[in-house]
C-alpha cells in the first residue's frame, strides 16, 4: 500500500493500481478520459513526494519540473501529497515592501515572502483581504531579489486597484498561494534562440523569464517584443534598452500603438513580420487572452513547436 | 507479425505524426472551424490520444467516451464529411511520415471504424 493524500484526504493505493483508479474506487470524482496516459484530462500536480518518472510521460519539461503527472499511469512507491491542476495549495504571510508607480497606470508592487520558493515568470496568488484575490506573474528572481515582484494595471473600478493604490502601504500583511504556471526558463536549450512577446503588463514574466536566461548563461539570440497602446505603456524601456545595447545576444522592440508606424504598432503582427524562422526557437508568449492565442495559433502553423510554446494568458478579474 | 503499432514505431510514430496532423486539421477550411477557441495544448494530447488509438496502440476508450466527447460538435453540425475530412488529413500524415499504404490503409480503417460512435447515431 503507498498512501497519497489530495486535499486533506488520505487514499491508499494497493499494489498494482494507478492513482486515478484509487481515487476512483474511495468515490473520488476526478475527471479523467483516455486513463492510458495520452490524453492529460486527469493531470495532477504533486507537491510532496516524487512521482515516478513513466508518470509523466508526454509532459513538458516545465511541467515536469513542478511536480505534474498522470493519475491514470502512476503506480506509486512512496508517499505523495498531490492537487488538483489549478489549486493553488495553501498561502503564506508577506509583508508589503514598496509600491511604485511603473507607468501611468501600472505599479510595481514588491512584497516579502520568506521562504517562498518559485522561478521568474510563474503567477501567484495574491490574497489582500478575504475575497480580494488577484493572479499576478513574477518579474523578480529568488536569487538575485529579497522580494516578489509584481506588475499590476490600474483599474479604475477596479477592487483590487482601488485597494493598492488608496489604501495599501509598505508594512501591511498580505498573504500569497502558489505559484503556478508554466511560463518559465525550463527545458531551453542555453544555445536556442529565444523569442519573447508580451503585451502590457505582460511583461513581468517576460522579464523574469530574460532576467533568469542571462542569470542561467543563456547565449542563443534573445528577442524580446513589448507591446503597450501608447508609448507612456513601455514601462521598463530604459532598462531593457540599456540590457540590448549591452548585450550582443538580446535585441528589444518596443511597439506602442501608432497609426504612422508598421502594422500601426501592433506587437502581434510586428513579431509574426519580423519572425518567420520560428521552428528552432524556445517561445514566451504573455498578455491577454486574445493576443495569446492568437500568437501561439500563427506560430505553431509556422512550424514551432507546441512543447517550444510556454504561455501565460491574462483574464481579467470577475 | 507484429501488431501495426508496433510497425508504425508505436510511441514515437505518434509523437512524429500528431504535430503535422493537427497543422493540416488548422488548416483545412472544413473542419477547423470545429477547433476555433480550444485550448491547444489540451487539443493537442486529444489528438494524441487519438492517433494512438487509430495506429493501434494501447488505449481504453469507450464507445460512450467516443460519443460524449463529440455530443457538442454534433449538435453544431459535425458530419460524415467532417469525419471523411479528417481521415484524409491523417492519410496525408502519414504518407508524409512515409508510411507504406497498406499500414495507411489499416490506420484508416481503425479511425473509421470509431465513426458511428463519434457521430452519436
Amino acid at each position: 500500500m503507498t498512501l497519497i493524500r489530495r486535499e486533506g484526504r488520505a487514499v491508499d493505493v494497493a499494489p498494482g493500481e494507478t492513482v486515478l483508479e484509487a481515487l476512483l474506487r474511495v468515490g473520488i470524482d476526478a475527471p479523467h478520459s483516455c486513463r492510458a496516459g495520452n490524453c492529460q484530462s486527469c493531470m495532477h500536480r504533486a507537491i510532496d513526494g516524487a512521482p515516478p518518472p513513466e508518470s509523466q510521460s508526454g509532459l513538458t519539461d516545465a511541467q515536469k519540473a513542478m511536480g505534474y503527472f498522470l493519475p491514470c499511469i502512476c503506480r506509486p512507491t512512496t508517499p505523495l501529497t498531490i492537487l488538483r491542476p489549478d489549486d493553488l495549495g495553501v498561502s503564506l504571510e508577506a509583508v508589503v515592501q514598496a509600491i511604485d508607480s511603473l507607468s501611468d497606470d501600472i505599479v510595481r508592487l514588491r512584497i516579502e515572502a520568506e521562504g517562498f520558493a518559485y522561478r521568474p515568470g510563474q503567477f501567484i496568488e495574491l490574497s489582500a483581504g478575504e475575497d480580494l484575490r488577484r493572479h499576478y506573474s513574477l518579474a523578480s528572481h529568488p536569487e538575485e531579489d529579497p522580494f516578489l515582484e509584481m506588475h499590476i494595471r490600474l483599474h479604475q473600478d477596479g477592487r483590487m486597484s482601488r485597494h493598492l493604490a488608496e489604501t495599501l502601504q509598505p508594512g501591511d500583511k498580505v498573504h500569497v498561494a502558489g505559484p503556478s504556471g508554466s511560463c518559465f526558463y525550463e527545458g531551453v536549450n542555453v544555445d536556442q534562440p529565444m523569442l519573447l512577446i508580451g503585451a502590457g503588463t505582460g511583461l513581468a514574466p517576460i522579464y523574469g523569464v530574460l532576467r533568469d536566461a542571462l542569470h542561467k548563461g543563456h547565449r542563443g539570440p534573445i528577442r524580446l517584443y513589448h507591446g503597450a497602446r501608447s508609448r507612456k505603456g513601455l514601462y521598463l524601456s530604459d532598462e531593457l534598452q540599456a540590457l540590448s545595447d549591452a548585450r550582443d545576444n538580446v535585441n528589444y522592440r518596443p511597439c506602442a500603438f501608432d497609426p504612422s508606424a508598421p502594422h500601426g504598432g501592433d506587437v502581434a503582427a510586428t513579431a509574426l513580420e519580423a519572425e518567420q524562422s520560428v521552428s528552432e526557437a524556445a517561445i514566451f508568449l504573455c498578455g491577454g487572452e486574445n493576443l495569446v492565442k492568437r500568437l501561439k495559433r500563427e506560430l505553431f502553423m509556422r512550424g514551432a513547436s507546441l512543447k517550444n510554446i510556454r504561455s501565460d494568458a491574462f483574464t481579467p478579474a470577475r | 507479425m507484429s501488431s501495426l503499432y508496433d510497425r508504425l514505431g508505436g510511441e514515437g510514430a505518434v509523437n512524429a505524426a500528431v504535430e503535422l496532423f493537427y497543422r493540416k486539421v488548422l488548416a483545412d477550411g472544413r473542419i477547423a472551424h470545429f477547433f476555433d477557441g480550444v485550448d491547444m495544448e489540451e487539443q493537442i494530447a486529444k489528438q494524441k490520444a487519438f492517433l494512438t488509438m487509430a495506429f493501434g496502440g494501447p488505449n481504453n476508450y469507450t464507445g460512450a467516451d467516443m460519443r460524449k466527447a463529440h455530443k457538442r460538435l454534433v449538435e453544431r453540425g459535425l458530419n460524415d464529411s467532417h469525419v471523411d475530412a479528417v481521415i484524409e488529413n491523417l492519410n496525408y500524415t502519414l504518407r508524409d511520415l512515409g508510411v507504406p499504404e497498406k499500414e495507411v490503409k489499416e490506420v484508416a480503417d481503425l479511425a473509421n471504424s470509431v465513426r458511428d460512435d463519434v457521430l452519436n447515431r
